[in-house]
């Protein structure tokens, strides 16, 4: 095949592929955004200088300054590439059974399976290579954009350094690369036969009860973290360098996959009992496709759930740290770096809201294509006098009746992985303590501060942090927002998807 | 279609009398033309003379003879190479149907044709309608459903035949006058 | 007696014109077969009879009432509780079992649960698939799907039954069987037929037959006399 041919049959498709290619360009991009800001945090040097401090002092920001901070903020850049590549994977789905169609017609036509798997791999890899490059180019752009020094020549983002042209490529390249192997996989059912499409049997088994297990493990983990650290200090050794992580890390691997899974029994669960005690067409509608598919909830929901999850942690968090921050009023032991803390938590947040947008972004794609798949069972029900609404409602249903308590469940556990890491109650007093006991004119002048300064003992005090309610309510609140809008979003679509030239196509 | 076969097959169960074969022969093909009382006799004459039937006794209570007549194994044979044998498929053409459009065309002009092949059309669905109510009445038994799909089958090709022809009659014309 | 009709219909899709004036009157328990060669305008006006599409000029009447200046919401009441709709294939619900897609119109119009299952069970053994009460499409022959579709169009006991190809998609035998039940039922019910077909075997089982070419009536066949079962002559 010649490679005009070849790329002449990759883009001959519908409006579908079109988006499908369009998205998944999009999704490039921002992943290599993501991937490039990370790299170009790791790539700042660290300078030794400043009596040991190692600040870089070019930069305004803290997360920048430190050394220490700045493998943690990289991290944090690298995970918004997590809902991302979820997106990535909802477009990959977007118009994929007319897509497999196509390309089992092609193998009809006697194409091999390997000119098919090329076709689709072809569309794929450009794509992502299109998004990359744009990636590249924006992220470029930006740093001349954005090269804006203060009045004290501190520059905001890290505009001055770029990361080793080895990993600039390793992106640009790496990332179209893996789109392309990962749909190469996908194909594998395509390309074996040109009938494509299967029937498919129905799975009707229950999901089992792993969810309920990892999640527990996952809490049991945090919740021994300090209790266990604590052991080893109170016998003055030193815990093993791994478990630290391990408990962390693994746990909350645990409890997210948990969580991730928990989403598929819900579903189940929901779906019987809306069979069971729900009331007309579209709580049986919704019933019966949450029981048939209920691994579809689980796909959709991950990356929300994912950010719920980190939401209601660094709710817990900061609620934490507000206990702090009193028992160092209280205890007149104000430091400066309490400020600093909680704005870092404000970037956790706005991270979380991004995750979220581009998580209900999946969302819409992965609703929309549910409802464009089954138009000619909608349009037929439509003909025959089914309001339009009832159709929605049985898709606010079955959006809705997983999404609720799933969203509960990941707010509960992000927030234990907080209180599990962060300890419970914050202890402070029971020591002597410098007071300044003047006004605060006074006080800040160094002069005067001196003389009005005492000892004053502290009895020991202890701050229960608060359960972040609010905060909680809030992360909860945009998730369901999320998916209502999404809802709001698929009902649009349903409209055109029922108009009775749907039931002309095949 | 065979008279002679079909009353072998008749006379495959038990020796019959020529009246009892004309009933079974009407009630198990209902949609055959009826056969004739004199058609019978002869054609057991007929099978008589080959030696595929014997009579097998006489019985007369009030009316007039009733000979019975049963196989023979030579008539048993003949029935078995006969149901062996595969018929032609349409060896020749041989329908009025066709032969009528192609005079017309040949005698008239297009509209003549085109005006009896609407004619026929309409009376091939009428046909058409009076089989189907046969076939979908509660009463009708499994030998109507299946006499009624043979001629519905052959009345729907007929009528295929007619709409395309319909569509193709000016071309038609214009070859055979060029 | 005249119960539906349409007067001077006309409906185009973009400039491609699909029917260009047709006039047609159904009588109550009449079963109607509109067939004519593809592309004629045989499934758009089934869609205009049913209320499913708006005609651009002309007048759709129902029982002597206008139902095209109607709203969507008021025709899509008429079509859930009068009429029955039949389609050539996927129309069923692929997550829900054969008695639930059959219940589905009769729990929209808020009959109970356990009415409407016994409901569908007594259609569905009406047309002989009671045995696949509770299963799903996906694992039914298309003859059967057809079979719990009618089912589906029938059970809320329509005036009015509109099939569009109900047996393309089906060999010979499914399809006639399909059909036979359906003409069977609706006659029991008196229920008005609309079907719309390209096959003259399968139009045979109308009373009479509306024939339309590019967008007109070409030909109206005339009924039998005796339109009821049994009636060969």
């Amino acid at each position: 095949m010649r490679p005009a041919t070849l790329l002449r049959l990759a883009v001959a498709g519908t409006r579908t592929d079109t988006a499908r290619v369009a998205l998944t360009a999009l999704s490039a991009t921002l992943a290599t955004l993501a991937g490039l800001a990370a790299a170009t945090v790791l790539a700042i040097p660290t300078q030794v200088c400043c009596g040991g401090r190692n600040l870089s002092e070019q930069y305004s920001n803290a997360l920048l300054r430190e050394p220490g901070l700045r493998g943690g903020t990289a991290l944090a850049l690298l995970l918004l590439t997590v809902p991302v590549l979820a997106l990535a994977g909802q477009c990959a789905r977007l118009g994929a059974p007319a897509r497999d169609r196509r390309l089992a017609a092609l193998r009809l036509a006697g194409a091999t399976p390997g000119q098919v798997t090329r076709i689709a791999v072809l569309e794929t890899g450009v794509a992502s290579l299109l998004g990359t490059l744009v990636g590249l180019g924006a992220y470029l752009a930006g740093r001349e954009l954005l090269d804006r020094p203060d009045a004290r020549g501190r520059l905001a983002l890290p505009t001055d350094v770029l990361p080793p042209v080895g990993v600039l490529a390793a992106l640009v390249v790496g990332l179209p690369l893996l789109a392309a192997l990962v749909s190469a996989v996908l194909l594998r059912g395509v390309s074996a036969t040109p009938f494509g499409v299967v029937r498919r049997g129905v799975r009707e088994r229950a999901p089992g009860p792993w969810a309920g297990l990892l999640i527990v493990s996952g809490l049991a983990a945090f919740a021994s973290f300090n209790p266990l650290l604590n052991w080893y200090q109170d016998r003055h050794r030193t815990p093993p360098v791994l478990l630290p992580p391990l408990l962390l890390l693994g746990g909350g691997l645990a409890a997210l996959v948990g969580v991730v899974i928990g989403t598929g029994w819900l579903s189940y669960t929901a779906g019987r009992l809306l069979h069971r005690y729900g009331r007309g067409p579209a709580a049986l509608l919704a019933s019966r496709r949450l029981t048939t598919d209920p691994w579809a909830g689980s796909r959709t929901f991950a990356a929300l759930l994912a950010a719920v999850v980190v939401g209601a942690g660094a709710a817990g968090m900061r609620a934490m740290m507000l206990a702090q921050v009193e028992v160092h009023r209280r205890t007149g032991a104000v430091e400066d770096t309490d400020g600093f803390y909680l704005r870092t938590m404000d970037l956790v947040d706005l991270a979380v809201g991004v995750a979220m947008a581009i998580a209900a972004g999946g969302l819409v794609v992965a609703l929309v294509e549910g409802i464009v798949a089954r138009r000619r069972a909608y349009a037929a029900l439509v003909a025959t006098g089914v309001p339009r609404g009832a159709i929605g409602r049985s898709i606010a249903w079955q959006a809705l009746a997983p999404a609720v308590p799933a969203v509960g469940v990941a707010l509960a556990v992000g927030f234990f992985f907080s209180r599990g890491v962060a300890g419970g109650p914050v202890r402070g007093g029971g020591a002597m303590v410098k007071v300044c006991d003047a006004g605060e004119q006074l006080c800040a002048d160094p002069a005067t501060r001196a003389q009005h300064v005492r000892f004053v003992w502290v009895p020991e005090l202890t701050v229960f942090p608060d359960v972040p309610l609010g905060q909680l309510a809030w992360v909860g609140a945009g998730a369901l927002a999320a998916v209502l809008v999404t809802v709001g979003v698929g009902l649009v679509f349903l409209r055109s998807s029922t108009a009775v030239e749907e039931l002309r196509t095949t | 279609m065979s008279t002679q076969h079909v009353l072998l097959g008749l006379l495959a169960g038990g020796a019959r009398h020529g009246y009892e074969l004309k009933r079974a022969h009407d009630a198990r093909l209902p949609r055959a033309r009826p056969l004739a009382f004199g058609q019978v006799y002869a054609t057991l004459a007929r099978l008589q003379r080959d030696g595929l039937v014997v009579p097998a006794g006489q019985e007369r209570d009030g009316g007039p003879d009733r000979t019975a007549y049963a196989l023979t194994d030579q008539g048993r044979a003949a029935l078995e190479h006969w149901l062996g044998t595969v018929e032609p498929p349409m060896p020749y053409l041989a329908s009025t149907l066709f032969a009528k459009v192609v005079v017309a065309l040949l005698a008239t002009d297009v509209d003549r044709a085109r005006a009896y092949l609407t004619a026929q059309r309409r009376a091939h669905t009428e046909r058409l309608r009076e089989l189907t109510a046969v076939k979908t009445a509660p009463t009708a038994s499994l030998d109507d459903i299946v006499a009624a799909d043979f001629a519905i089958a052959h009345l729907d090709a007929d009528l295929r035949w007619l709409h395309t022809t319909l569509d193709r009659v000016a071309d038609w014309h214009r070859e055979v006058h060029s | 007696m005249t119960q539906l009709a349409a007067r001077g219909v006309v409906k185009a899709y973009g400039r491609t014109p699909a029917l260009a004036g047709v006039t047609v009157d159904v009588a109550e328990g009449e079963i109607v077969a509109v067939t004519g060669p593809s592309g004629c305008g045989k499934s758009t006006l089934l869609h205009c009879l049913a209320g499913i599409l708006r005609p651009d000029a002309g007048e759709v009447t129902w029982r002597g009432e206008r139902i095209d200046t109607w709203s969507e919401g008021a025709r899509s009441r008429l079509r859930r509780t009068e009429f029955g709709v039949l389609f050539q294939f996927g129309q069923l619900v692929a997550e829900l079992t054969a008695a639930e897609n059959v219940a589905l119109p009769l729990l929209l119009a808020g009959t109970g649960r356990r009415v409407a299952r016994t409901a569908a069970l007594t259609w569905l053994e009406r047309l002989g698939v009671a045995d696949v009460a509770d299963v799903r499409p996906g694992e039914m022959s298309g003859g059967q799907q057809q079979r719990c579709a009618t089912a589906r169009a029938l059970v809320t006991e329509p005036r009015v039954l509109f099939a569009d190809e109900p047996t393309g998609a089906l060999d010979t035998l499914a399809g006639e069987q399909v059909l036979t039940q359906l003409v069977r039922l609706a006659r029991e019910q008196r229920t008005t037929v609309v079907l719309v077909t390209h096959e003259p075997r399968i139009a045979a089982y109308a009373d009479r037959e509306v024939v339309l070419r590019d967008g007109l009536v070409d030909h109206t066949g005339l009924g039998l006399d005796l339109p009821l079962a049994g009636g060969h002559r």
